[in-house]
């Protein structure tokens, strides 16, 4: 077995008892309501009947071991239980949904990433420049912000004023480009700094020296050989910031009121459906430890330098 | 400048044993960051607009007026009024109340959880640690905001749900930071020291580790205010934190949002509050990294 793939093997054994704790979490967090979780879901005004019949659905009269070893066993074979609200398998609910998220975040995850990169490297090229100046202080402002005020800024500016795009709900390409700015902008600084300080030593490398000796022009130089190997932390990065991407798409969904994940999370949370909080919470996390899973298998075939017997 | 420099030497070498403390080393550093000082300037604003809101504020922040609801900005009401006709101004510096408070309950409540954890962890090792650190993992897992809005929305809204919520999810930080600094502690030779003349552990931690870790977890909870402060009103702003009537700044611009075309004053200023006390809480909380480490911040 080669050290790479004994490094890939452990790294996926690392993952099983975090995966295992999130469950865990998922399960206990029914468990936080003040008074009885049956009780409270159905509402004040539900028959003892449904009351008990909900208690045995969910095994909540059992010790609670017990609750989560039987939970666990559904969630394995793919059933997350039934939405309260909706009267609908919870996967059937949460299905419809994902869409929706899955393009906030890819499409917000695209803006912060190119963003970013471009920033980073003009800032690196230009050194000391505005741009630059740009590029070190501007993260200060960003994380200053909550995500739901500049959506409402972007809301009001560009919807409501200049009515350049449609408000509210997911209507075609140009509904996306304001909530997928709101999330991007907020997290461009993330890669702009990395990818500044990456620049600035891959630019100073031998390779590069001898790229620009050879009379290889300044374009090529950077595009081809700098850029390629200053990318790699912009990989781990990735992977730092999704849950970060994901938390912000649930508030930013609730702003510009599209129907995703998001929404249905904060909506199942008020109404108390907690089959689908404990499903969405369960795909999220998991996504993210998934998501951090593959940066670092990644990582050893992007970047062979890396040392694979330490962390 | 140099006069400053000659201080901290002085400091440093303990020629003035009463102010050698690792508090005042700190703020020789911190004093020579002009944006820190900015940063510190707008908190005390923050916190005197907090103290002083009965006495500045033009209005009672929980009258409602019916027939003078949206209303812009006037003599009057300065910031306009609500959809309930409440003066947004006063409702703006009494919730700056809220929110410090939250903030700073936050920062405490998740700043002992993480300590805690962070000094057991750090100290014992072994399986302990191994327990913490992956409790760490699993907690990380989960976006701050998504965890914290299920658990407070299950506790049931309300100010102490909130920080409960945002302290079970966010002691992680800490627990990081306190236990690398415990691990370097524990290889000082006045840990030794104390060991080598037979001090149970509980008194090495009580005497030497924990007041060394403390400057770290100080420091720590101002870097982490802004995070707790956006959280916070996060919270409020997708309903499960503070309820209306109390004015929080995060309900403000949620209850605004419906009313952005006829009174966009009621979101606007609500987040430039926010941003307002974020940003000072930002520049105090990077001077005190960069003075608490120096090393570190040279960018």
């Amino acid at each position: 077995m080669s050290r790479r793939t004994k490094y890939i093997l452990k790294r996926c054994l690392k993952t099983i008892p975090i995966v295992l704790g999130v469950t865990l979490i998922a399960f206990l967090i029914l468990h936080l309501t003040p008074g009885d979780p049956a009780q409270i879901m159905l509402g004040p005004y539900a028959t003892e009947a449904n009351i008990q019949a909900l208690k045995e659905k969910l095994n909540l009269d059992r010790p609670l071991p017990i609750q989560y070893l039987t939970w666990l066993k559904n969630i394995v074979r793919g059933d997350f239980g039934t939405s309260i609200r909706w009267n609908r398998p919870v996967t059937v609910v949460v299905a419809e949904r994902i869409g929706i998220t899955l393009i906030l975040t890819s499409a917000g995850l695209f803006i912060s990433v190119v963003l970013g990169v471009l920033l980073g490297v003009g800032a690196a090229l230009r050194k000391n420049s505005w741009l630059d100046y740009l590029c070190t202080t501007q993260a200060m402002f960003w994380i200053s912000m909550p995500s739901f005020w500049l959506g409402i800024l972007l809301l009001y500016v560009f919807g409501l004023k200049l009515r350049l795009v449609p408000i509210g709900g997911m209507t075609g390409i140009t509904s996306v480009i304001l909530p997928a700015l709101t999330l991007g902008l907020r997290q461009e600084a993330w890669f702009a700094r990395p990818m500044r300080a990456e620049m600035l030593e891959v630019l100073n490398q031998e390779y590069i020296k001898a790229a620009k000796a050879k009379g290889v022009g300044r374009f090529i130089v950077v595009a081809k050989h700098a850029l390629r190997n200053a990318l790699i932390p912009i990989v781990t990065m990735l992977a730092l910031r999704l849950p970060w991407i994901i938390g912000g798409s649930v508030v930013i969904e609730i702003v510009f009121s599209w129907g995703g994940l998001g929404s249905l999370l904060v909506n199942s949370v008020l109404a108390r459906d907690y089959p689908v909080v404990q499903a969405i919470l369960l795909l999220i996390a998991v996504a993210v430890v998934l998501a951090n899973l593959l940066a670092d298998i990644l990582y050893t075939f992007v970047d062979p330098r890396i040392n694979l017997e330490g962390q | 400048m140099v006069a400053e420099k000659d201080e901290e030497k002085r400091a440093g070498r303990g020629l003035r044993r009463r102010r050698t403390s690792q508090f005042y080393l700190i703020w020789l550093r911190f004093k020579r960051n002009r944006l820190a000082l900015v940063g510190l300037s707008i908190v005390i604003i923050v916190i005197l607009i907090a103290l002083l809101a009965p006495v500045i504020s033009p209005h009672d922040p929980y009258v409602t007026r019916p027939l003078r609801k949206l209303e812009g900005p006037s003599l009057e009401f300065p910031l306009g009024t609500d959809n309930l006709g409440r003066c947004v101004l006063s409702r703006l510096f009494y919730g700056s109340r809220i929110a410090l408070q939250i903030g700073v309950l936050i920062i405490l409540f998740e700043g002992s959880i993480g300590v805690f954890m962070g000094l057991i962890s750090g100290f014992f090792g072994g399986w302990v640690d191994e327990i913490v650190m992956r409790l760490v993992d699993v907690l990380r897992s989960f976006p701050v905001i998504v965890l914290a809005m299920a658990i407070a929305g299950i506790m049931g809204q309300g100010i102490y749900n909130v920080v409960i919520a945002l302290g079970i999810v966010g002691w992680t930080t800490y627990a990081r930071m306190v236990r690398s600094k415990i691990l370097s502690i524990k290889e000082e030779d006045y840990v030794e020291a104390a060991y080598s003349i037979g001090e149970p552990s509980y008194s090495v931690i009580a005497r030497y580790v924990l007041p060394n870790a403390l400057p770290t977890a100080i420091v720590m909870m101002a870097i982490m205010m802004p995070t707790a402060l956006i959280a916070s009103a996060t919270l409020s702003f997708l309903g499960v934190g503070v309820q209306p009537p109390t004015p929080s700044w995060g309900s403000m611009v949620s209850a605004g949002r419906d009313y952005l075309l006829e009174a966009p004053w009621i979101s606007t200023f609500g987040g430039l509050f926010i941003m307002f006390t974020v940003l000072g809480f930002n520049f105090l909380g990077d001077g005190l990294r960069d003075a608490l480490d120096p090393t570190t911040s040279q960018r």
